[in-house]
C-alpha cells in the first residue's frame, strides 16, 4: 500500500492510512447480544471475550454435557441411584480443569502477560463453567423427577429420586449464593484469588455451622430455614456488583 | 529509560538461567543474542511480567512490576512475542488479533483500526479472514508479531520473531523493527546475528545467564576482527566474544 | 481478473476484491478528488466511497464502467462531506446529478470552485424561501434524505415534496442570477 503514494498529486495524502480506515470497518467483528450483555456485566470487552471462548461453554461440549447427563437421568430412571447428581460435578470439574491454564490453552504465554488478569479469567469461567452445568444438571433431574412421579416406566426408584430431585433443586440455592459472593469479592478487590477465598470461607463456615446447630451437615442444603438467607445475601453481593462495577473507572 | 534491571537473577532449582544481570535501555531497538541455554528466553519472560525475578530489581516503564496496579499498567503498554506461540486454530487472523487487543484492554472504540493496522504492518491485510489453521508457518509467526503490536507499545520483547520467515519477509520485519525503535524500546532475542546488524542499534550477547558484551554492532565486529571462526564480521565478533568470555571463566560486560 | 469481476466478488463479501479495487482505482480518484479539496477531505471522501463501493456492490452494472461509477460515489461523497461543513459550503444539487457533469477533470474543478463562491449567496437565498420549502430544501438536499422519509418527516405526501423541491430550486436558481439548470 506504501508505493501508491509516490504520485506527486497526491501530496499530504496517505493512502495506506486511507486503507486501514476502510480496512477497520470492513474486518470489525459486531458482538452478538450474548457477547454485548457479557462486556456490560463484566465490566471488560477482553473478559467477555475469554468467556465466551471457553471450551467448556462452546456448542459441542454443551451438547456433550447435555448427552451425558441426560444418560445420567435415564440410568437413574431404571437403577433408582441418583446418577444424575454423582456425574454432573464431575463434568463440571472437567469444564473447569479445562477452562484455563497452560494445559487447556495454547496461548498460554501470552495470556499470562495481559493486564486482564489469568486469574480473573479463570475465575469468571469457573463460574459460568459451574453454573451451565448445574443448570443442566437440575433440567435433567427435574425430568428424571416428573417422568417417575408421573408413573413411566423405571418407577422403582421413585422414592429415593424424588428426593434426590429435591436436593438437586435445593443445592441450587446455597450455590447461587455462593457464585454470587465469590464475583462481588473478586469484582470489587480485582483479585480471583480473595473472591474465591471468600466463596470458599463463607461456603464451608455455612456448612459447619448447620451442622454445629442441627448436627447435620446436608442441613445446610436441606433446611428450609436457610434459604432466605442465602437468597439476600445473593441479592446484596449481585447489588454490590453492580455498584462496583459501576463506579470503576478505566484508568486508559 | 523502558528498562532497568539491577543484579537481577533468576534460579530454577539449582539452575542460574540469568545470573546478575544489570541492563538499561531507552528507544530503540536492542539485539540479544546469545546460545542455547544462555538465559535469553527467561530473561525476556522477566521483562514480560511473566516471571518474576528470584533476586534483584526491575523496572519497567518507570514502574515496578512486582505491584499489582503498576503490573496492570505496564501489561497494557507491552508487546509480547513468545518463542512458542500457540494458536486456536478456528479463529481467523483478525479475530486472533482482536482478542488480544481486547485481553489489553485497548479502548474498544480503537480496536478496529488497530487490529486493521497491525495486520497491514505485517502485511497479512490479504490473510485477515483467513483461519489460522490455513496459514504456514512463517504467516503465523507474522500473526504473532501483529498481535504484539497492536496495542502500540512502548517496549516490545519479540522472541525469536524471523522463525519461519523467507529472506524478502526479514527485510520487511527489519524496517518494521527499525520504525518501531523510533518511540519504543525493542528487545529482539534471535540466534541470528545477521538479523541484529540490520536492525539493532544495540546488541546485549549473553552466555551462561551473564551478559558478555554491549555496545553496537559495529562494535562487536571490531571484537571478531582477525578471529577465525565465522563467516561474517558479525558471526566472527560473536564467536571472539564468546570465546573470550570462556576462557575468563565469568562474564565481564564489554563496553 | 478484470473490474466486473472483482465488483462481483465485492458483492459477495471478498474483502481481498476490494483491497484489489481499492489498489486500482484509489490513486485515480485521489488525484482527482484534490484538485476540489484538501488532502484531509480527500482521504474522507475516499474512505467513505470505498466503504460504500463495499456495501452498494450488488447495486453495481457491469454496463458501467467500475472507475466511472467509483467516481460517482466518490462525488457525491465529496458533496456529503462539503455539506457537512454547513450550508455556507453547501453545492448546488445540480452537481449532483449523473450527467450534470460529464467528466471529471478541469470542469469538475471549475463546477465546484464556482458553486463554493456562490456558497454564501446560497446561504442567504435559503433563508428568503417559506418555512415550508426551506424544510424540505434542508431535508433532502442538506441531509440528503430520501423522498419517502422527508414526506414522513414533514407529514406531508410525496407529491407535495415533491413539488415544495421543485419550487425551492426554481426560486434559488433565479436568486443566483440563473445557474445551470
Amino acid at each position: 500500500m506504501n508505493q501508491m503514494n509516490d504520485d506527486p498529486r497526491l501530496d499530504g495524502i496517505d493512502l495506506g492510512r486511507v486503507w486501514t480506515g476502510i480496512a477497520s470497518e470492513v474486518w470489525r467483528r459486531h458482538p452478538g447480544p450474548v457477547e454485548r450483555l457479557a462486556i456490560r456485566l463484566l465490566r471488560s470487552p477482553g473478559l467477555a471475550r475469554a468467556l465466551l471462548n471457553t471450551p467448556a461453554l462452546l456448542l459441542p461440549w454443551l451438547i456433550s454435557t447435555v448427552v451425558v447427563l441426560t444418560v445420567g437421568g435415564l440410568m437413574s430412571l431404571a437403577g433408582g441411584e441418583p446418577l444424575v447428581w454423582l456425574i454432573a460435578p464431575g463434568i463440571a470439574a472437567i469444564g473447569i480443569a479445562y477452562a484455563y491454564g497452560p494445559g487447556a490453552d495454547p496461548a498460554w504465554e501470552l495470556a499470562v502477560s495481559m493486564p486482564v488478569s489469568d486469574r480473573m479469567v479463570l475465575l469468571v469461567r469457573g463460574v459460568t463453567v459451574f453454573a451451565v452445568n448445574a443448570a443442566i444438571g437440575v433440567a435433567v433431574s427435574a425430568v428424571t423427577y416428573l417422568a417417575t412421579t408421573h408413573g413411566l416406566p423405571g418407577g422403582g426408584g421413585h422414592h429415593t429420586v424424588a428426593v434426590s430431585a429435591a436436593i438437586t433443586f435445593a443445592w441450587l440455592i446455597p450455590m447461587a449464593a455462593v457464585c454470587a459472593l465469590t464475583l462481588a469479592v473478586a469484582v470489587l478487590t480485582r483479585s480471583a484469588s480473595a473472591g474465591a477465598l471468600a466463596g470458599v470461607v463463607a461456603w464451608g463456615g455455612t456448612v459447619l455451622a448447620s451442622r454445629v446447630s442441627t448436627g447435620a451437615f446436608s442441613a445446610a442444603v436441606t433446611d428450609s430455614r436457610t434459604y432466605l438467607p442465602y437468597l439476600v445475601v445473593a441479592a446484596c453481593a449481585t447489588a454490590l456488583i453492580g455498584y462496583t462495577t459501576r463506579t470503576q473507572r478505566r484508568t486508559q | 529509560m523502558n528498562i532497568e534491571l539491577t543484579g537481577v537473577t533468576r534460579s530454577f532449582g539449582s539452575n542460574k538461567a540469568v545470573d546478575g544481570v544489570s541492563l538499561e535501555a531507552g528507544p530503540g531497538v536492542l539485539g540479544l543474542l546469545g546460545p542455547n541455554g544462555a538465559g535469553k528466553t527467561s530473561l525476556l519472560r522477566m521483562l514480560a511480567t511473566v516471571l518474576p525475578p528470584s533476586s534483584g530489581q526491575i523496572r519497567l516503564l518507570e514502574r515496578d512490576p512486582g505491584r499489582t496496579a503498576d503490573r496492570r499498567d505496564i501489561r497494557r503498554r507491552l508487546g509480547y512475542l513468545p518463542q512458542n506461540l500457540g494458536y486456536y486454530p478456528a479463529f481467523t487472523v483478525v479475530e486472533f488479533i482482536e482478542y488480544f487487543a481486547l485481553l489489553k484492554e485497548v479502548p474498544s472504540a480503537r480496536v478496529p483500526r488497530a487490529v486493521a493496522a497491525a495486520v497491514e504492518g505485517v502485511d497479512l491485510g490479504a490473510k485477515a479472514k483467513s483461519r489460522l489453521r490455513t496459514l504456514s508457518g512463517g504467516m503465523l509467526r507474522r500473526v504473532g508479531i501483529a498481535q504484539a503490536i497492536v496495542n502500540d507499545p512502548d517496549l516490545l520483547l519479540l522472541d525469536e520473531p524471523t522463525a519461519g520467515l523467507d529472506p524478502e519477509q526479514r527485510v520487511g520485519f527489519r524496517a518494521l523493527l527499525r520504525s518501531l525503535g523510533e518511540t519504543a524500546t525493542v528487545v529482539v532475542s534471535t540466534h541470528l546475528v545477521e538479523d541484529v546488524g540490520a536492525a539493532c542499534s544495540e546488541v546485549t550477547l549473553m552466555d551462561d545467564g551473564h551478559i558478555v558484551f554491549r555496545g553496537t554492532p559495529a562494535d562487536l565486529v571490531t571484537r571478531g576482527e582477525g578471529h577465525a571462526i565465522g563467516d561474517a564480521p558479525l558471526e566472527r565478533g560473536y564467536s571472539a566474544v564468546l570465546q573470550a568470555a570462556r576462557a575468563a571463566g565469568q562474564g565481564a560486560v564489554a563496553a | 481478473m478484470d473490474d466486473d469481476e472483482l465488483i462481483t466478488r465485492l458483492a459477495g463479501g471478498d474483502d481481498t476484491a476490494l483491497r484489489e479495487l481499492f489498489t486500482r482505482h484509489a490513486p485515480m480518484l485521489a488525484a482527482r478528488l484534490r484538485a476540489v479539496l484538501p488532502p484531509s477531505d480527500v482521504e474522507d471522501v475516499l474512505q467513505e466511497t470505498f466503504l460504500a463501493a463495499w456495501r452498494g456492490a450488488g447495486s453495481y452494472r457491469p454496463e458501467a464502467k467500475a472507475g466511472a461509477w467509483l467516481w460517482g460515489i466518490a462525488r457525491r461523497q465529496a458533496a456529503l462531506v462539503l455539506r457537512r461543513r454547513g450550508p455556507a459550503t453547501a453545492p448546488l444539487p445540480d452537481l449532483l446529478q449523473a450527467g450534470a457533469v460529464a467528466l471529471p477533470g478541469p470542469g469538475m474543478h471549475n463546477d465546484l470552485a464556482q458553486s463554493l463562491a456562490t456558497a454564501s449567496q446560497l446561504a442567504s437565498a435559503v433563508g428568503t424561501l417559506s418555512p415550508a420549502d426551506r424544510q424540505v430544501w434542508q431535508l433532502m438536499y442538506e441531509e440528503d434524505r430520501p423522498i419517502a422519509e422527508v414526506a414522513k418527516l414533514a407529514g406531508v405526501p410525496e407529491g407535495t415534496v415533491k413539488s415544495r423541491a421543485h419550487r425551492a430550486r426554481r426560486l434559488l436558481r433565479a436568486a443566483l442570477g440563473g445557474g445551470a439548470g
